[in-house]
């Protein structure tokens, strides 16, 4: 039976995120660690729950997530455009190839302090850090599914009478598409950790910010609380992306 | 003797060093700026940083740090990753907590593992290490999952018991997705150290940057951001040399663009 | 050399009816940075209009190569290939290709495949939709307009992929070993479907295959083709009666002669020492 064998695994799964939980109400419980320094996991959701409903926090959120999709959007757009033009003209591959293989393993948050200096303090250093940072497994993966497309899938459509300059869009993208939503998966998460690092480094608001205004001051529940939101907020994106995901693929088989 | 075509191939990257270091240089003379010097004056500074010793210290305590925790992590991550990939029980076990664990800002955590363990070594070897983890055991778990049935059973048929199946059929087997993940840590740990100099401020390449950046010392920011750029690709291209040694036997990775025109 | 009365010399005069026309073509594959292979060598070969020719050939002989350069997907090394006295530069739909991997769209359905060609063509969607539904029909998949490729069988996603090919409507239907990927019940009855298909309007079709019964039991005439590199071996005309019923046919002595014949021949090839 698929339900009660999905519904053993989920418990099954779910045992080690209890444990955790348990261990850490445990050391709290137990006076291992002082609530200072550990606040129990209770008080810590309880807070986040209550900081959601505040204006404040609810602003923070709203930064981050600016930063955060428009990051991401040019991300998306470069890195498709490029990676489809790599796979298409054998020129651009020859130019692009070498600077991507030494761009992608150039640590990018070390371009920060450079973005600083360039764009200033607010949303555009953020967003520029966090669109390269996501741009490489874009591109990679773009790039793999576009030239990786059955020669036969193109050839069928060229009998049918598809003109050389459509066949890009109407085949190669969407032959291409399982590939470039699974880079697109891989940087909507590097931009929800990076575009929080940015701002945990040098900012005036946003989610990351708020941790750090937690740290100063020793506030180990607020320290949690902004941690645990990104967390989420990734969790969602990534889930609905999935969504969008499964919507797109209906026709890919095992997708 | 090699062709025209392979010398090319083989100083691409160079040249697009080279070029992208040239674009810099007449984009910063274009804009005139003092917050953007030239690649030159920035290369001019490198020197300086790494004749310190002061610095020179940091940033190999910083290595340091790097590759104990990118060590420690790939011992551990390796065996987890290969029995999730051969047990359903250890992966429904392990894969959702690996799943919420996995958007979560392993740099961002510095500041609260700060507040327990202090800002000693520990602490930043430990953040390298949550940061190198769970790429590698990803990639070993795809890669374990991924072996073929056939040649466990035909190692069972030999004789060899379920841990050395793993040892000598699975490991081997799945060393090429193995290698990948442990390139994405190695990349995954410099990241991760510098970012966390940076959030912490106490020592290290990330915290030499800031430290330059608000002493408005221009040519030192831009200098070390070409150190720790450098330190990437050098360690990607080390890396990538030995990975392609150890799994020559496998297929040949994707590499030459099949153009669809 | 081939002796055939099919073959003809291109100095000779042409047969009205030529529909193709493959004028010494050489195939060359660059196979490493000195190595050359020499797939298909100085190949001529002339096709009537209607006919069902087969080209048949052991594997690595270069029978694919020779349709993709029909088709227009490759050009070949030496020599060209005309359809009706035109020179063949690319695909085009009066050539439509039905390929073993079926190649259909994963992203489409059943009746977004069929309707693609149609569409690309400039047919109105509503006129498109309901060609495409008669040719669905036609090739046995009425109530599976909405299924996505993934969900149907091999034998089904090869109905499909011909309906599409059928669907803008080729002069020349060129199948590159389209059963070669099917269990032996499929593709028994994906044979005679394809037979009762064709006999409606007899389109040309170029048939690859490695399979002598299938050569046989669908041609009119069959084109030996021996190995590296690739020849024209012998062209033989399969004189047997049309409608062509399974049953009736491998209960024929002259079937029966023709396969024995053609295996025969492949045989003395491989002991003559050419490796297969």
């Amino acid at each position: 039976m698929m339900p009660r064998y999905l519904s053993a695994n989920v418990i099954f799964g779910l045992t080690p995120i209890v444990l955790v939980i348990a261990l850490w109400q445990g050391l709290v419980s137990f006076g291992v660690a002082p609530t200072v320094l550990l606040p129990p996991p209770g008080l810590v959701f309880s807070r986040l729950l209550q900081q959601l409903l505040t204006w404040t926090f609810q602003e923070e959120i709203v930064a981050t997530l600016i930063r955060l999709f428009a990051g991401f959007a040019i991300a998306v757009i470069v890195g498709v455009s490029i990676g489809v033009a790599a796979a298409a003209s054998p020129v651009i591959n020859a130019v692009v190839r070498p600077i991507v293989r030494v761009l992608a393993p150039l640590p990018k948050v070390a371009l920060y302090p450079a973005l600083l200096l360039l764009l200033g303090f607010g949303h555009g250093s953020k967003i520029t850090l966090v669109a390269a940072d996501a741009l490489f497994p874009i591109l990679l993966s773009t790039y793999y599914g576009a030239s990786t497309v059955e020669q036969k899938l193109v050839w069928s459509a060229m009998a049918a009478g598809t003109p050389r300059y459509e066949i890009l869009f109407k085949v190669v993208l969407p032959a291409a598409m399982p590939s470039i939503l699974t880079g697109c998966r891989i940087g909507l998460v590097i931009s929800c950790i990076v575009v929080f690092l940015a701002e945990m480094i040098t900012s005036t608001d946003g989610l990351g910010h708020a941790l750090v205004t937690a740290a100063r001051t020793f506030q180990a529940v607020d320290m949690f609380v902004p941690l645990i939101a990104i967390s989420l907020l990734g969790l969602i994106l990534n889930g609905l992306l999935g969504a969008v995901r499964s919507y797109l693929l209906r026709g890919f088989p095992d997708a | 003797m090699i062709s025209p075509a392979a010398l090319v191939k083989r100083t691409a990257p160079v040249l697009a060093c080279i070029g992208l270091l040239a674009i810099w240089q007449v984009a910063s003379l274009g804009l005139k700026s003092d917050s953007f010097p030239t690649a030159t004056d920035a290369v001019r500074a490198i020197p300086d940083i790494l004749g310190d010793k002061e610095s020179l210290i940091n940033i190999l305590a910083s290595l340091r740090r790097m590759a104990v925790g990118f060590g420690i992590a790939v011992l551990l991550s390796i065996p987890l990753g290969l029995l999730m990939g051969r047990s359903r029980a250890v992966s429904a076990f392990f894969n959702p907590l690996l799943m919420v664990i996995y958007p979560v800002p392993k740099a961002a955590l510095m500041p609260i593992i700060m507040l327990w363990l202090g800002v000693g070594d520990i602490t930043k070897t430990l953040v390298i290490f949550l940061g190198v983890s769970l790429p590698v055991i990803y990639h070993s778990f795809e890669g374990a999952k991924a072996v073929e049935e056939k040649m466990l059973w035909s190692g069972a048929a030999m004789g060899l018991s379920p841990l050395q199946c793993l040892v000598r059929i699975v490991l081997p087997a799945a060393l090429p997705e193995i290698l990948t993940g442990c390139r994405t840590g190695l990349v995954l740990a410099l990241i991760t150290m510098i970012t966390s100099e940076m959030i912490a401020r106490q020592s290290g390449a990330g915290n030499i940057l800031f430290n330059a950046l608000d002493m408005g010392q221009y040519d030192t920011v831009y200098a070390m951001i070409i150190i720790v750029g450098a330190m990437g690709i050098c360690l990607d291209a080390v890396f990538e040399r030995v990975r392609t040694r150890l799994v020559r036997w496998s297929e040949p990775q994707f590499d030459m663009p099949l153009s669809f025109s | 050399m081939p002796s055939s009365e099919w073959v003809r010399p291109l100095t000779s005069q042409k047969p009205a009816s030529a529909i193709l026309e493959i004028d010494r073509v050489s195939q060359v594959f660059q196979t490493s940075a000195r190595k050359e292979h020499l797939a298909l060598s100085e190949i001529s070969l002339t096709i009537e209009e209607g006919a069902f020719v087969s080209i048949l050939g052991p594997s690595g002989c270069g029978k694919s190569t020779l349709l993709y350069i029909v088709g227009g997907f490759v050009s070949p090394t030496r020599g060209a290939a005309k359809m009706k006295g035109q020179a063949i530069t690319g695909p085009g739909p009066d050539r439509g290709p039905v390929f073993q991997e079926f190649a259909l769209f994963p992203w489409k359905t059943v009746l977004g495949n069929v309707m693609y060609g149609p569409r690309q063509r400039g047919v109105r969607a509503t006129e498109a939709e309901a060609q495409s539904r008669a040719l669905i029909e036609m090739v046995g998949l009425k109530g599976y307009e909405n299924f996505y490729p993934k969900e149907l069988s091999g034998g089904m996603k090869q109905r499909v992929a011909l309906a599409r090919t059928l669907a803008y409507h080729p002069q020349v239907l060129l199948m590159d070993e389209p059963f070669g990927a099917l269990d032996a019940h499929t593709r028994t009855r994906l044979q005679n479907d394809l037979l009762n298909i064709w006999e409606r309007d007899r389109k040309t079709v170029l048939f690859v295959t490695h399979s002598v019964d299938e050569a046989v039991f669908l041609s009119d005439k069959v084109v030996m083709m021996s190995n590296s590199p690739g020849r024209i071996r012998e062209v033989i005309a399969i004189d047997l009666p049309r409608p062509r019923r399974r049953n009736e046919l491998l209960l024929d002595p002259r079937y029966q002669k023709y396969v024995v014949d053609i295996e025969r021949m492949f045989d003395e090839s491989e002991e003559a020492g050419a490796p297969l």
